[in-house]
């Protein structure tokens, strides 16, 4: 039998200053959890997430940030040429937060 | 037809038992007795305070160098793409991906310097693993589990060994991956749930009375057994007597509310099983701690059933039906062992079982030193690492270690069979004077090896 995944994971996050703090998973997979931070819209950092609860991130360049958090979904283990994933992929399980610098 | 789980082995040998029940399998509760539920015959040790244990098998297993035996100084083909990072036991180190697990290590003892001597084929591995023997394919060894049943017998109405969520499969090398009871009899065959815990609609349907059967026309047929049986006994042999405790337990098994209470997973809370992972593997550990609490002696976890086309443990990167690579390591594949493995720890500890139950983490092989052309890695027995924790076993240390390439043990070699010692010493059970009944009855040791002593 291959893996089965129950339900669909959620987590609320919110902004303290510039630090993110998210709370618990609901239906966890258990699989990569991963801040997502972009700049601009361009993702600039996917630091992971399971150890600890909240996040800062350290570079103050000036623009707008958003973050989220995400989980990976495994769909099935099918990569293409380049050894990337083809159908399995990071899926966002949160609210998105922004702050501008 | 009803039968336990998926064991479909029907274990009645005699001839009037045969008749018996084939011809009341429609009107005798349609049943198929199960292996698993074959009383223990006669020769077994007094129980004492015999720990439990939960083996967690990993099924094409991770390479010791991406994994609990880094080595940061080496090469880069060699060193992998992983970083360690601190561990809280002084000058141990492990993978960034098991950060969870980095926090409890002063309960783990790692065993870096294990190795065996025969082919790089899987189920070589999971023999030696599972039984502590090398392969005879003249004479099959059981189980470790299986031995602990013939030893020990049930203690509950569960039985005394679970493997789940259902038996190794095909792993490219024939079909005996050392999960059978072997000689010692179809009594001591693991009971295999064969479902998924992860499933919504998860359970063992096998523990269910047939459609149309009420509970009232079942007890009927099981007084009608035991007349049956009563007669028999005054007229058949022993080793026929020994079925009559199967049918009994079968009946039990069937109708306990202990059984069907262990398989539930709905009655534990919603943040319990978040904290184990949604997902197959992760339930598995909550089905496997519900079961030594409801009476399982020894369980076995399989974290996959097969190497083939799926993500699991065997990195070869080979582009094909062996597509494994660092991404599904760190993806999926560390993070999901990270939770889980951590969660029943935790779990146990928080219940006070982790002191009566053995945790072993084991696995084939290590894989290769050298990264492979296409950034995997392959087979490699020479040098890996596994660990135990629980019982009466010391953490907060790594016995042996490998060379700086991780090519060769290089203090302290170990080898599979003391590993099987280890666990049954960590189980409380002496293996000087306890003995199993090997082929012909004759009495043997239940592994040919010694624990090794550091661990205690």
């Amino acid at each position: 039998m291959d893996q089965k995944f129950e339900g669909t994971p959620h987590a609320e996050i919110r902004l303290e200053g510039r630090k993110v703090v998210r709370g618990d998973v609901t239906h966890d997979w258990g699989l990569r959890l991963q801040w997502e931070v972009r700049r601009n819209g361009q993702v600039i950092a996917t630091p992971p997430a399971r150890l600890e609860a909240s996040y800062e991130h350290a570079d103050a360049t000036p623009g707008a940030y958003e973050i989220v958090l995400q989980m990976w979904k495994y769909v099935d283990y099918r990569k293409d040429p380049a050894g990337e994933f083809v159908n399995s992929r990071f899926i966002d399980i949160s609210n998105k937060v922004g702050y501008t610098i | 037809m009803l039968n336990f789980g998926n064991e479909k082995v029907p274990v009645c040998h005699g001839f009037t038992r045969r008749s018996f029940l084939q011809a009341g399998s429609a009107g005798l509760a349609g049943l198929t007795l199960p292996a698993l539920v074959q009383q223990q015959v006669a020769g077994a040790v007094a129980d004492g305070k015999i720990r439990n244990c939960i083996t967690i098998f990993l099924v094409g297993s991770p390479g010791h160098l991406d994994t609990w035996d880094m080595k940061p100084e080496a090469p880069a083909e060699i060193r992998g793409k992983f970083k360690p990072i601190d561990t809280n036991v002084p000058g141990v180190q492990i993978c960034e991906h098991f950060p969870l697990m980095a926090r409890m290590m002063d309960k783990v003892a790692l065993i870096r310097s294990l190795h065996h001597k025969t082919g790089a084929t899987h189920e070589n591995g999971q023999r030696w693993m599972m039984t502590g023997h090398d392969f005879n394919p003249d004479s099959v060894k059981p189980h470790t589990g299986s031995v602990v049943s013939r030893v020990f017998g049930q203690k509950s109405e569960l039985p005394a060994n679970v493997i789940l969520p259902s038996p190794i499969g095909n792993t490219g090398a024939g079909p005996l991956h050392g999960q059978t009871a072997a000689y010692l009899g179809s009594a001591h065959e693991p009971f295999f749930v064969n479902a998924d815990p992860a499933a919504p609609d998860f359970r063992v349907g096998d523990l269910e009375l047939p459609a149309g059967q009420s509970a009232a026309r079942f007890d009927s047929r099981q007084r009608l057994l035991g007349q049956l049986d009563d007669l028999q006994r005054r007229t058949e042999a022993r080793s026929t007597q020994m079925h009559e405790s199967a049918y009994h337990r079968a009946f039990r098994l069937l109708t306990s509310p202990q059984a069907k209470a262990a398989l539930d997973l709905a009655r534990e809370p919603d943040h319990l099983r978040d904290r184990y992972g949604r997902n197959t593997f992760g339930q598995s550990c909550l089905l496997a701690r519900r079961l030594i609490e409801g009476g399982v002696r020894y369980v076995t976890v399989n974290h996959f059933e097969t190497v083939f086309n799926l993500t699991c443990w065997d990195m070869h990167a080979d582009g094909g039906g062996l597509n494994n690579t660092y991404l599904d390591y760190e993806r999926h594949l560390c993070p999901q062992f990270d939770l889980a493995f951590t969660a029943l720890i935790d779990d146990l500890q928080q219940r006070g079982l982790l002191e009566e139950t053995v945790v072993a983490v084991l696995s084939e092989f290590g894989r290769t030193p050298q990264v492979n052309a296409r950034g995997g890695r392959d087979h490699y027995p020479n040098a890996w690492t596994n660990f135990l924790c629980g019982g009466n076993i010391r953490g907060g240390q790594v016995v042996g270690s490998t060379d700086k390439i991780g090519a060769r043990p290089s203090n302290n070699p170990i080898e599979p069979p003391q590993i099987l010692a280890s666990i049954y010493h960590g189980m409380g059970i002496h293996l000087d004077t306890t003995m199993l009944p090997g082929p012909g009855e004759r009495p043997i040791r239940l592994v040919d090896a010694e624990p090794i002593r550091q661990l205690f």
